[in-house]
């Protein structure tokens, strides 16, 4: 009663403070008012506080600042009716780590998108509810506040039009958004927070899916030791350097350039830039993966260039988790990619060998190569405390 | 033995189905700022004044494309070229997007005849053959640019919008 007295004292002072900015410089009466306001409004929340404390936390309010290094570049993908606010982050982070949302009660979201593991889960294969497996590899969830497709085969446009997806289906979390309201609606937690952040304290799926895409959008990893370097603040080791160099030249063996070209796919700040390729993993690949939908012969297993971003995390690899390590993930570029009509043409008689198949790097450069994947891992990424489970703290 | 005769009904099914997916036409989509938004296939596209551009592929050697002016699609759809290309229209931008979501841009100016005598077309051949798979069906190729970049491979789209 007193946690909800204090939230409507702090709503309704942010309103009339919020009309005291505007005609501050005309009216010092209005100022004055708003002190009031403000004494009153923390009276309120002191004793909010006192009588309920460790029971409720003070919800952080007003809009949400994304940080990011310049080199991120500005576009971001915010879509108009779902603006980041700090209450609208801190509810989602709620629902991302919620397990009252599977059919099972025992997963949510961060089940198979662990902090740890820079949010993958470290199985070829998810595991969902009841033990079914997901027919994918978990996807690590860092940077998504620029990425415009999303899964393996770009099919959901928005992340408020992706949580539909991991919430019903059944190798997932198999509960129909309407059970899913219900348990919330039942709790003590959930209504007053939707009422925060909503303004009323219905609880529907677009509201839930809006949040928890909120929360998704501060997933910011940028300070790796690349990042570091990028910003003139870490000096690579000679073997970071060299993988670097491989990673981001084309081979020439006519001029005598070696080279690895992940650039091409796998380039730019973010090592991520929202493509969709086929990497030559098969000659017809068992997932369709956007033929799928598209229906076109040259998209057959052809699926998301995934972010590098903290790769040595986010083991096993590819779209099925083929890989156990990034040893194997760089002899299939080095060695075994397979012809198919589909084969980007990035990886069509690439190579260092003159009239190669594939790039034929030598031991030495397969090392270097996987020096440079490891200065992607960002520790701070992964163990910042505002992208943690929450529940630990909150009882509800 | 009906089992198998349905299992075997069941396979042929599938893989008709399978090949009725192969099949299917790659398109290229024209929207944005258009009066007429257009869906390009082979069948349209060959109905365009066809023309030739000679430059350098990563070879190193000169290889002739033939296909249509990227200017004649965009003045079918109703775009404002020639002379209305001015004023604010100078503000628009042609956005060409390939399946693998690879985009590149074109200021209009660049693409209109009044403005300049380089060509850029929509290819579907290279030296008399159809583009390869990874290529094709339609590339867009820029007559004497340095780098290939904007020389789009796979292109599914192309939309005329307004720098905001
Ligand atoms: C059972 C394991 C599992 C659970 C639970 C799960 N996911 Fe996933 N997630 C996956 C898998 C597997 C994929 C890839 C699926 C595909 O491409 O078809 C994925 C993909 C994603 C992506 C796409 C990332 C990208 O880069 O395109 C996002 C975002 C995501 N999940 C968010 C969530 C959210 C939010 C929840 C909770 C509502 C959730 N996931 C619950 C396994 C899971
Ligand atoms: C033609 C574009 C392309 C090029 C070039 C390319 N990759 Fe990839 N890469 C992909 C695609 C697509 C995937 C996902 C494929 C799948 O799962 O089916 C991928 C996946 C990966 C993965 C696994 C990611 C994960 O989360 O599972 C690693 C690691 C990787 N690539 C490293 C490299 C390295 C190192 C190079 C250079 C030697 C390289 N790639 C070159 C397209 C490319």
């Amino acid at each position: 009663m007193v946690g909800i007295a204090s939230c409507l004292a702090m709503t309704l002072c942010e309103w009339q403070m919020g009309k005291t900015q505007e005609t501050q410089y005309k009216q010092s009466s209005f100022q004055r008012m708003g002190k009031i306001c403000l004494v009153l409004c923390l009276l309120f929340a002191i004793v909010g506080l006192t009588a309920y404390k460790g029971m409720e936390q003070v919800v952080p309010m007003g809009d949400y600042v994304f940080n990011y290094p310049a080199n991120f570049g500005n576009r971001i993908n915010v879509p108009a009716d779902n603006p980041t606010t700090q209450q609208g982050v801190y509810l989602g982070r709620l629902l991302f780590y919620e397990p009252k949302l599977s059919a099972t009660n025992n997963i949510s979201c961060g089940s198979c998108h662990q902090q740890s593991k820079a949010f993958t889960d470290g199985r070829a294969l998810s595991i969902g509810v009841n033990n079914g497996l997901a027919t994918r590899n978990s996807m690590s969830l860092a940077n998504l506040l620029w990425a415009r497709k999303f899964f393996w085969d770009g099919r959901a446009a928005s992340l408020e039009d992706q949580v539909a997806f991991p919430l019903t289906n059944s190798h997932e979390m198999g509960q129909s958004v309407q059970v899913s309201i219900q348990k919330l609606s039942n709790t003590r937690l959930y209504p007053g927070l939707f009422k925060i952040v909503y303004g009323d304290s219905i609880i529907t799926g677009d509201r839930i899916a809006k949040a928890i895409a909120q929360f998704e959008r501060t997933l910011i990893s940028a300070n790796s030791r690349y990042d570091r370097y990028l910003r003139n603040a870490y000096k690579p080791t000679d073997d970071e350097l060299k993988g670097m160099e491989l990673f981001s030249r084309g081979p020439d063996p006519e001029k005598g350039i070696r080279g690895a070209n992940c650039t091409h796919c796998h380039g730019g700040p973010k090592t991520y830039l929202e493509l969709f390729h086929n990497n030559g993993l098969d000659s017809i690949s068992k997932d369709e993966g956007m033929a799928a939908f598209t229906g076109l012969v040259t998209d057959r297993g052809r699926f998301k260039v995934p972010t590098l971003r903290n790769i040595a995390l986010t083991a096993p690899y590819m779209h099925d988790g083929r890989f156990k390590t990034l040893d194997e993930v760089v002899d299939h570029y080095s060695e075994h990619i397979k012809q198919s009509v589909s084969l980007s043409a990035f990886l069509q008689g690439e190579s260092n060998e003159v009239g190669g198949h594939s790039l034929k790097l030598l031991p030495k450069e397969k090392k270097q190569l996987i020096a440079f994947l490891n200065m992607l891992t960002d520790s701070t990424f992964i163990t910042d405390k505002r992208f943690g489970n929450p529940h630990q703290s909150t009882k509800n | 033995m009906k089992k198998y005769a349905i299992v075997l009904l069941l396979l042929i099914a599938g893989l008709t189905t399978n090949a009725q997916t192969a099949t299917k036409e790659a398109l290229i989509k024209v929207t944005g700022e258009v009066t007429t938004p257009l869906t390009i296939g082979n069948a349209e596209f060959q109905q365009y004044k066809q023309t030739t551009v000679t430059r350098k592929d990563r070879d190193g050697k000169d290889h002739t494309y033939s296909g249509v002016l990227v200017s004649d699609i965009l003045a079918k759809a109703g775009v404002t070229l020639g002379p209305e290309l001015r004023g604010e229209n100078l503000a628009k931008y042609l956005l060409v997007e390939a399946s693998d979501g690879y985009q590149v841009l074109f200021a209009l100016a660049e693409l209109d005849r009044g403005f300049t005598d380089r060509t850029i077309i929509l290819a579907d051949k290279v030296d008399g053959q159809p583009l390869v798979p990874a290529d094709g069906p339609f590339r867009i190729i820029v007559q004497d640019e340095k780098k290939p970049a904007r020389c789009i491979k796979q292109v599914t789209a192309m939309k005329v919008m307004f720098a905001k």
